[in-house]
């Protein structure tokens, strides 16, 4: 044991004036990343980037989404453990709580010494300050929801695509008909973009009493009515998930429905040019897009996180970026990556820059989780089927958020 | 002495497995639902007593699960049982392909429970669905339904889908048991001039009892606690119709964030399957 | 005319509950052989028009679910092995012994299970983090076999219960010890319970996901784990999950048709005076 012991000893002191000489001791950085399509590997970029940097070594991880609860619960459980990977693919909606868990590293005189900052607009540096004033999360990837269209519908009824609320009214009425709907709601979890984009554009604000104002109650009343008085939603809105609503549209059931450029090429091969998609309509309070956003961060607990900077950063750079969205999906933040983007068809990429004036996100404070999660999903369903009022169901989202 | 260690000794791997890997986190668990622990505020957690436990009293969603998980465990436990009971007596009898339809049987049991949840929301599908193209084909639909979107028709959907996982365990567990009944017990029946039916009242039910008592006791422990099939075909919903008791401590826990309220939910769930249990182990020992 | 009554009576009744346990399954099947596009073609057709093997190529080929089922093949057999070893002498312990503490302590195996496991996962993970078990296949067995031991004690007990204590008595006067006792005649009559209970903890670590994801992922992915990552946050690869659902029913299926014919080597003829 004791002699064991002084052999250790020894070896360490050995190997001390090594480790001094090479002062460039190879690092190991943890990675984890969510990509929807399993065939997805970054292997690629993981390899071009070790080439320029021999003295690090990426172990790229890829855990399940499970409607975000997996990722987040398993990032949580890591956090408290102790054992968090060094850089993470990261999301609005946790980033307070990851704040107060105080588990990511500022990233702000990392970002302030980077050749790329300038190659990112401004647009995303906005969106991406955390309420602190701090910048803990890198942008890698986005998305702007919009609205798609079945343009053929639209012009053999003669009707132009919605650009206000009165237009899309009159749009999702008179495309309702046998066994087809003008609006494809997903009313279960994730549906809050729906709801954010057609009443806290139309009338509703996210701030104190904004919720329950007179014209936040009637956009929310005009809401839930498009459903039990102008059925104008397919009955299974209530519970439908995303996979419905892009299937209702693929199979001629919905005529619009808001989604983003991530599902723009399976609507492509589905219905050719009969699908396009326009930014969602704008109303009173000036239109409501949620941007889906999509970030790096460094977790706190890394003892690399220059490493896991550098990597970070260069999932973020010109043409890494670009082969990186590829493997997501989603689109380039770059502004050098955008200008020749030909990942999806031109108009969808239109509609997405289109919306990105009024792109939106919830309010960075713990409670959205929750709400994404739990509260909407529960409480709009409850109003849609009629076992509470619009009103109350306002009243509860304004106590979750305002007290 | 001897005889005396001999039942610890038997036990002490178990004992000792259960103890690190089970005992020290339901510790942990009872300890967490006495404070105030919200998951992403490491630092202070506040003693509170059983505040937690007195919160659940005013709770409506609280009361409304634990009906919801009355309705679940009666119903898809009793109609797992019925199914499972007749299939193992079915698949005891002697016919040319008993083997490979043994092997069949338990095909619902072996798929994990999401592919079964993402399989039955799939065949429930409003408009792609297997079960409102059959229904409308057959004439037994006029309309599509949104299996999923209302009330009653999802909690039954969910039920339909527990019950098709689980009726394989009640079978095969049922037809082991079938096979360590003495066929002497048979024999001297049909000598005595026993039906069928009086036989299987007689011989098979006595003979079968414990293997029974013990399979349902356990699939109640099970169901009343499973919350995946749930949450990957209806997330609770529409509403709060399919919230169960688990699956609200679970939302509470992580999606909410408040891990102390969510496992004062999971000992309240434990508690009341333990007064289950020992109700029916008092009935057994006696 | 006994055939006939024999098909009436058993072989139909069976059918029909094999309709019932396979439909999903094969629809699953069709499914996983129909192009992309026909998925969302509405009105349904029940057989797909072209049968395309793409589905299944891709998954081989292109995603490591191959390897996930070999991962989740290791750690279904330890948790059999381990799960076995565990509850056999608990379960004798506790069907032929009388000792004090007998039934509050069966009654305790099964508070085991009465906790909902999503929230001892988090101790649980701590746990596993400090003996520097993570992500690897000993910590989901441990995991697999622990959590299914209450099961597997009642339900061997119920088995083990269930033979004749007669032989136990006849055993002991022919001079044999406990251990032979336990060897020679136990075991073999308890067989039928034993494959019951090893197709159970099979099933039950095949198909478990919250340890597969929490304790493991890098090195050690089962399939369930790789199962979960068809399903993206805009988008269900439904071709890649129903080709590797159909695919993931087949080992236990398999495994139960090998196992089955011991389900039937209990007693044998005058083992037992009436």
């Amino acid at each position: 044991m004791k002699r064991r012991h002084l052999l250790t000893t020894a070896a360490a002191l050995a190997a001390a004036p090594l480790a001094l000489a090479h002062a460039q001791k190879k690092t190991t950085i943890r990675w984890w990343y969510h990509f929807d399509d399993p065939a997805s590997n970054p292997a690629a970029l993981v390899a071009d980037f070790e080439k320029a940097n021999p003295d690090i070594t990426v172990q790229a991880e890829s855990i399940p989404w499970g409607g975000g609860a997996d990722y987040d619960n398993r990032l949580y459980a890591a956090i408290i453990a102790g054992n968090a990977p060094d850089a993470a693919m990261v999301k609005f909606n946790n980033q307070p709580r990851l704040i107060e868990m105080e588990a990511l590293a500022p990233l702000d005189s990392y970002i302030d010494g980077w050749s790329g900052k300038a190659d990112i607009a401004e647009d995303f540096w906005r969106l991406h300050r955390a309420p602190d004033g701090h910048r803990y999360y890198l942008p890698v990837q986005y998305v702007v929801l919009y609205l798609y269209c079945r343009q053929d519908w639209f012009a053999k009824a003669g009707l132009k695509l919605p650009t206000n609320f009165e237009d899309f009214t009159a749009a999702a009425q008179a495309l309702t008909g046998a066994d087809r709907w003008g609006f494809g709601l997903r009313g279960g979890a994730g549906g809050h973009d729906h709801w954010a984009s057609l009443v806290l554009g139309n009338g509703a604000k996210l701030s104190k009493g904004g919720l329950t104002s007179p014209a936040a109650l009637a956009a929310n009343k005009w809401f839930i009515e498009l459903f039990t008085q102008r059925k104008v939603f397919p009955p299974s809105a209530p519970n439908d998930g995303f996979v419905q609503t892009i299937n209702n549209m693929k199979s001629g059931r919905t005529a619009m429905t808001i989604h983003h450029i991530g599902s723009a090429n399976d609507m492509q091969a589905a219905l050719g040019d009969a699908i396009t998609a326009v930014p969602v309509p704008i109303g009173s309070t000036g239109g409501w897009s949620s941007f889906g956003d999509g970030s790096n961060a460094v977790l706190a607990q890394s003892k690399s996180r220059d490493a896991a900077w550098k990597w970070i950063s260069y999932l973020s750079t010109g043409a890494a970026n670009v082969a990186f969205n590829k493997l997501s999906g989603q689109v380039t933040v770059t502004t050098s990556g955008a200008r020749d983007w030909n990942v999806q068809p031109a108009r969808f990429l239109a509609a997405t820059t289109a919306s990105l004036k009024m792109a939106q996100v919830l309010p960075p404070t713990a409670q959205t989780a929750d709400f994404t999660r739990t509260v909407w999903p529960q409480t709009t369903q409850k109003a849609l089927l009629g076992q509470i009022t619009p009103d109350a169901m306002m009243q509860t989202f304004e106590k979750l958020y305002f007290g | 002495m001897h005889a005396r260690s001999l039942p610890w000794l038997l036990l002490a791997p178990a004992l000792l497995a259960t103890g690190f890997l089970v005992l020290l986190p339901v510790a942990d668990t009872l300890w967490l639902s006495l404070h105030d622990v919200i998951l992403y505020r490491p630092r202070s957690q506040p003693f509170v007593g059983l505040g937690n436990y007195i919160a659940l009293l005013d709770d409506a969603d609280f009361w409304e699960s634990l009906g919801h998980s009355l309705v679940w465990v009666v119903v898809a436990v009793g109609l797992q049982f019925s199914l499972g009971f007749t299939a193992a007596l079915l698949l005891n009898r002697a016919f040319p392909w008993r083997g490979l339809a043994r092997a069949l049987v338990i095909v619902p049991w072996a798929l994990p429970s999401v592919i079964i949840g993402l399989v039955w929301t799939w065949m429930l599908d409003f408009n792609l669905g297997l079960i409102n193209t059959l229904g409308l084909r057959w004439g037994l639909l006029d309309a599509p339904v949104a299996w999923l979107a209302q009330p009653g028709t999802a909690m039954l959907a969910v039920i339909l889908a527990v019950v098709w996982q689980g009726f394989p365990f009640f079978a095969i567990t049922l037809l082991a048991g079938l096979q360590g009944i003495p066929k002497e017990l048979y024999e001297a029946a049909e000598i005595d001039g026993a039906s069928t039916f009086n036989s299987f009242r007689n011989v098979t039910l006595p003979s079968l009892a414990p293997v029974i008592a013990t399979a349902l006791l356990l699939r109640m422990i099970w169901v009343a606690n499973s919350l995946d099939l749930i949450l990957v075909m209806t997330g609770g919903g529409p509403g709060t119709a399919t919230q169960t008791l688990p699956l609200y401590a679970f939302l509470k826990a992580w999606s909410g964030a408040d891990y102390g309220h969510g496992s004062a939910l999971a000992v309240v769930l434990a508690i009341l399957l333990l007064g289950v249990v020992s109700t029916y182990a008092a009935r057994a020992n006696r | 005319m006994k055939t006939a009554r024999r098909i009436l009576a058993t072989d139909l009744p069976v059918a029909a509950i094999l309709v019932f346990a396979l439909v999903p399954w094969v629809w699953m099947l069709l499914t996983s052989l129909r192009p992309e596009a026909e998925l969302t073609r509405a009105p349904v057709h029940l057989f797909p028009d072209v049968i395309s093997l793409a589905n299944h190529i891709e998954l081989l080929r292109r995603t490591s679910f191959a390897e996930n089922l070999r991962d989740s093949l290791i750690v279904a057999l330890g948790a059999v092995s381990l799960g076995l070893l565990l509850s056999l002498p608990a379960a004798y312990a506790f069907a032929r012994l009388r000792f004090r503490g007998h039934g509050a302590l069966k009654t305790g195996f099964l508070m085991v299970n009465m906790f909902p496991v999503v929230l001892l996962i988090l101790p649980l993970f701590v746990l596993m983090k400090s003996l520097g078990l993570l992500d690897t296949y000993f910590a989901l067995i441990m995991g697999h076999a622990t959590f299914t031991l209450p099961f597997a004690i009642w339900l061997m007990s119920g088995y083990v219960a269930a033979i004749p204590p007669e032989l136990d008595e006849a055993a002991m006067i022919d001079g044999a010890t406990r251990l032979q006792l336990f060897v020679r005649v136990l075991l073999p009559l308890a067989t039928p319970g034993m494959v019951a209970v090893g197709i159970y903890l099979f099933i039950a670590s095949w198909n478990e996901y919250l340890f597969a994801l929490m304790l493991a992922g890098r090195n050690v992915r089962t399939v369930t784990v790789a199962l979960q990552m068809f399903i993206g946050e805009n988008e269900i690869h439904w071709g890649l999950l129903t080709a590797a659902g159909t695919l993931v029913a087949l080992p236990a299926t398999a495994l139960f048709l090998i196992a089955q014919k011991h389900l039937a080597a209990g007693l044998t003829g005058g083992a037992v005076k009436g």
